[in-house]
């Protein structure tokens, strides 16, 4: 039902999570709320229930209840029927920084049956489909999207956060790219010392600041770690690739593959994803990016960038249900040197991704 | 007005108020841009002043009151552990004679896109304060 990525004591959040968990709630605290539900809100991106709670003094609050996104809660057999107006509910959960009477569920058990309706617990990612190669067009190269006649897109990456690939171990961190210790921040990237400070700062602030949770679009790296997934559309009678996103505000990005060549003018509006141009070399698909404004993070964890941020991505596919990875960074404003890293995606056959808009329940999720 | 009108009403002001917010987190470098304020010797005698900043990778350069009597920045230093910023400039006071100004300061509100810029003003022999906000 939720997938859960731990790193270290405390540091848990919903991997799927787009409202920046840590930065809402208090995972070191706990409410045990007890009360009928007077409202549900099954819309995106966070379905909640709302809970009359009587307090000692026999005075009733109304609690928010947030028990996730509704299509992973329908992916783990929750309905919309599962709890109605007045079944009176126990929640075990997280509650939200601040005063608000606001709570992550962790468990809800429904009291006239005893029923626990929702867990919050770890579970396992999909396994992944049979191996087969990797689909090809009939000219013989790699096809990015589903093989011909069969449905899929990409969804979920091996990876929380861009760090710089090392050999050095694992940095730990949670599914938003929160650090467990601050001080990793060197080993993240080669930050100069204004980005290690804005870095920390915003790590500090526990990502509040993040403009992905206030849905404004992931450009770079980003749009690959994003809940929902995403799906490339080759028109190659047209010279590019689209990339649709399944998360944020399902937009989309346009990959240019007719030969032209890499940049923009000076003078070009600076986007959030950026003017991509791109090539295959033999199996990998190459792509340059420049022309990014800076009103954007580019990776989860709050990394900073400049206008002159300059992407190099290396797509490649070694089987049918993998896609590789790798995004060179070059933005020698704010790093001290170009660096690398990346992850692998996998493949979810026979599925579309499914509507999923960012601020759809806004009044719950924003102005409670 | 009816309460669902009035509850309409305010969600939309408070959506309003997020697209607003959107767009005003801090990025980039945090001292590039523009910035408006003034300095002065008494919270009565006030000089605005204008400040355009840029982040090379290397060095933040900039100017002071963009147009035909602007002033080129000689040093603009930010130390990102303090979040303390020195400013140098030979300017001219008000009678033609050189005036060297020093400032120091410190950002605050550093998350937001108008952050904050305050501290001490040197001019000559004239010592005061400054406060600026980034446009």
């Amino acid at each position: 039902m939720f997938k859960l990525v731990a790193f270290g004591l405390g540091l848990l959040a919903p991997a799927w999570a787009q409202d920046g968990f840590s930065a809402t709630y208090d995972n070191t605290r706990q409410v045990k709320l007890k009360g009928p539900i007077t409202r549900i809100d099954w819309v995106n991106p966070h379905a909640y229930v709302f809970v009359n709670v009587m307090d000692a003094n026999k005075t009733i609050a109304n609690w928010a209840v947030q028990i996730g996104n509704p299509l992973d809660l329908e992916r783990g057999g929750w309905k919309r029927s599962t709890v109605k107006i007045g079944d009176v509910v126990s929640v075990d959960g997280y509650p939200a920084r601040g005063d608000a009477l606001q709570a992550f569920a962790k468990s809800v058990v429904l009291a006239r049956t005893g029923a626990k309706v929702f867990t919050m617990a770890a579970t396992k990612r999909t396994a992944a489909p049979a191996a087969a190669p990797a689909p090809r067009w009939p000219d013989g190269q790699i096809r990015l999207g589903p093989p011909p006649g069969k449905k899929g897109y990409w969804g979920a990456a091996s990876a929380n956060a861009l760090v710089e690939r090392t050999s050095g171990a694992p940095i730990p961190m949670n599914s938003e790219g929160l650090l467990t210790n601050i001080s990793d921040a060197d080993r993240v990237a080669p930050m100069q010392p204004w980005a290690k400070a804005i870095y920390e700062y915003r790590q500090r602030r526990l990502l509040q600041d993040d403009p992905f949770t206030r849905c404004l679009p992931p450009g770079g790296p980003r749009q690959f770690q994003t809940p929902h997934g995403f799906q490339f559309v080759e028109q190659r009678e047209l010279g590019r690739i689209l990339v649709l996103l399944g998360g944020g505000d399902r937009n989309w990005r346009v990959i240019y593959t007719d030969g032209r060549p890499a940049g923009q003018g000076d003078d070009a509006v600076l986007t959030y994803y950026g003017t991509s141009v791109g090539k295959w070399e033999k199996d990998t698909l190459v792509v340059d990016v420049t022309g990014f404004n800076e009103r954007f993070w580019f990776a989860n964890g709050g990394l900073p960038h400049t206008e002159a941020l300059h992407l190099t991505e290396r797509f490649s596919r070694p089987d049918l249900n993998t896609l590789k990875y790798e995004v060179t960074v070059d933005d020698p404003r704010t790093y001290t040197r170009p660096w690398t890293g990346g992850w692998n995606i996998q493949w979810v056959p026979d599925q579309d991704i499914q509507e999923y808009f960012c601020e759809e329940n806004a009044e719950t999720t924003f102005v409670r | 007005m009816r309460s669902v009108e009035l509850r309409q009403l305010f969600l939309g002001a408070a959506l309003v108020y997020l697209a607003v917010a959107i767009g005003f987190a801090q990025q980039g470098h945090p001292l590039t841009g523009t910035w408006s304020g003034d300095w002065g010797a008494t919270p009565a005698q006030r000089n605005q002043v204008t400040l355009v900043l840029s982040w090379d990778g290397k060095q933040v350069s900039g100017i002071m009151n963009p147009g035909p009597d602007s002033v080129q920045l000689s040093s603009v230093y930010l130390d990102p552990t303090t979040w303390t910023v020195r400013i140098e400039a030979d300017a001219k006071d008000g009678s033609g004679k050189p005036a060297h100004i020093s400032a120091e300061g410190r950002l605050d509100d550093i998350s937001s896109y108008h952050r904050k810029l305050s501290g001490t003003w040197k001019q000559g022999t004239t010592n005061g304060d400054f406060k600026l906000t980034r446009d």
